[in-house]
């Protein structure tokens, strides 16, 4: 009897788990293309808009401090660290969103439509891991200590990017989202 | 619709652009105003009548948005040093009170609509933000409230 009830119950288990495991929803296409898209947004934004070398070099540039300390009234120094401040903590806040982003997309989908290799997923993984912590210790920096506290970490974290850039890269190769976007090319790109 | 416009034409009308117009203009910031004001608001498409006699309008609007986003991108890397001349020089060149001028500035912001179209928003906070710190400066120079830099003439000098 016990044996019975124990069967029934498995049994009972088992169905629960393959009704649950049916009704999972399926990555649809359109919602493929839509991750794919927006990876692909993520990783121009971040390449095009936050990691190019002169700006990265600009925000951080010693000289601007050196000029606004010996040139400048205390008042405007002031006005200087907070919004350089606030650059910074934006740039690290963007970064590290794009790459948690680009990370959710690699866990998601990379895998069904590019063939990583082990090592390459696991230089990804390492890469990604690395990254985000130096985003939270650069946040924790610059919140602390202002923005010119950590020119070191801040070129070890955008080369770090920059690597899982590149791998991303990769993985995006076959979308080429320039090359669908109905606003590319002609006059309309230039509208506000 | 895609409007199909022939790149060497658009290199064309860019350069003459830059020959005829924009060499009057030797700083980005003055050649940032003057190309985000040929550009209409309401549609974002920029005008410009001579360079649409001699080319068209959708080669003239492109050679403009490029020429827009050249001196963007120049402005961008100028160091808050450098922005104090070139204020210093655009200042001088639209023949304005200085006192309006940065009083103007101050509430109207108007380098903040004068950048070009999906510029990336953290990149304009930073200009802006050198901008104002550079006006301040300025400012400060004028009011003779400016600690000297060491070696540093008193005065702003024109800009090269």
């Amino acid at each position: 009897m016990i044996q019975l009830i124990l069967s029934l119950l498995v049994g009972l288990v088992l169905a629960v788990s393959l009704y649950f495991f049916a009704r999972r929803p399926k990555p649809s296409a359109e919602g493929s293309a839509q991750r794919l898209r927006e990876a692909r947004q993520t990783l121009d934004s971040l390449q095009d808009g936050l990691l190019p070398n002169d700006l990265v070099e600009r925000i951080f540039a010693r000289e601007d401090l050196e000029y606004v300390i010996a040139a400048a009234p205390p008042d405007v120094q002031s006005l200087f660290l907070a919004d350089r401040k606030n650059v910074a903590l934006g740039w690290v806040r963007r970064v590290r969103a794009a790459v948690l982003e680009l990370m959710r997309f690699h866990r998601g989908h990379a895998r069904l439509h590019a063939r990583l290799s082990f090592s390459t997923e696991l230089r990804l993984a390492l890469n990604f891991a690395g990254l985000l912590t130096a985003c939270r210790l650069l946040q924790i920096t610059f919140y602390l200590r202002g923005p010119y506290a950590a020119p070191g970490m801040v070129r070890t974290a955008a080369a770090a990017a920059g690597r899982v850039c590149s791998i991303s890269e990769n993985s995006l190769a076959f979308l080429n989202v320039k090359g669908i976007d109905p606003f590319e090319g002609g006059g309309a790109r230039h509208r506000a | 619709m895609k409007l199909t416009i022939n790149p060497t034409d658009v290199q064309l009308a860019a350069n003459d652009l830059r020959r005829r117009t924009l060499a009057h203009m030797p700083m980005p910031l003055e050649r940032m105003i003057y190309l985000g004001s040929t550009r209409d608001y309401n549609t974002g498409m920029y005008y410009h009548d001579g360079l649409a006699s001699r080319f068209s309008d959708e080669v003239a609007c492109e050679a403009l948005a490029n020429c827009h986003r050249e001196a963007y991108r120049q402005l961008l890397g100028a160091s808050v040093e450098e922005l104090v001349l070139q204020i210093d020089s655009y200042i001088r060149s639209t023949g304005a009170a200085p006192l309006d001028f940065v009083a103007a500035w101050k509430s109207l912001q108007p380098y903040r609509v004068a950048v070009p179209a999906s510029t990336d928003p953290l990149a304009i906070e930073f200009l802006c933000g050198n901008v104002r710190v550079a006006l301040a400066i300025w400012e400060a120079h004028r009011e003779g409230r400016s600690r000297q830099r060491p070696g540093a003439s008193p005065q702003l000098s024109p800009v090269r």
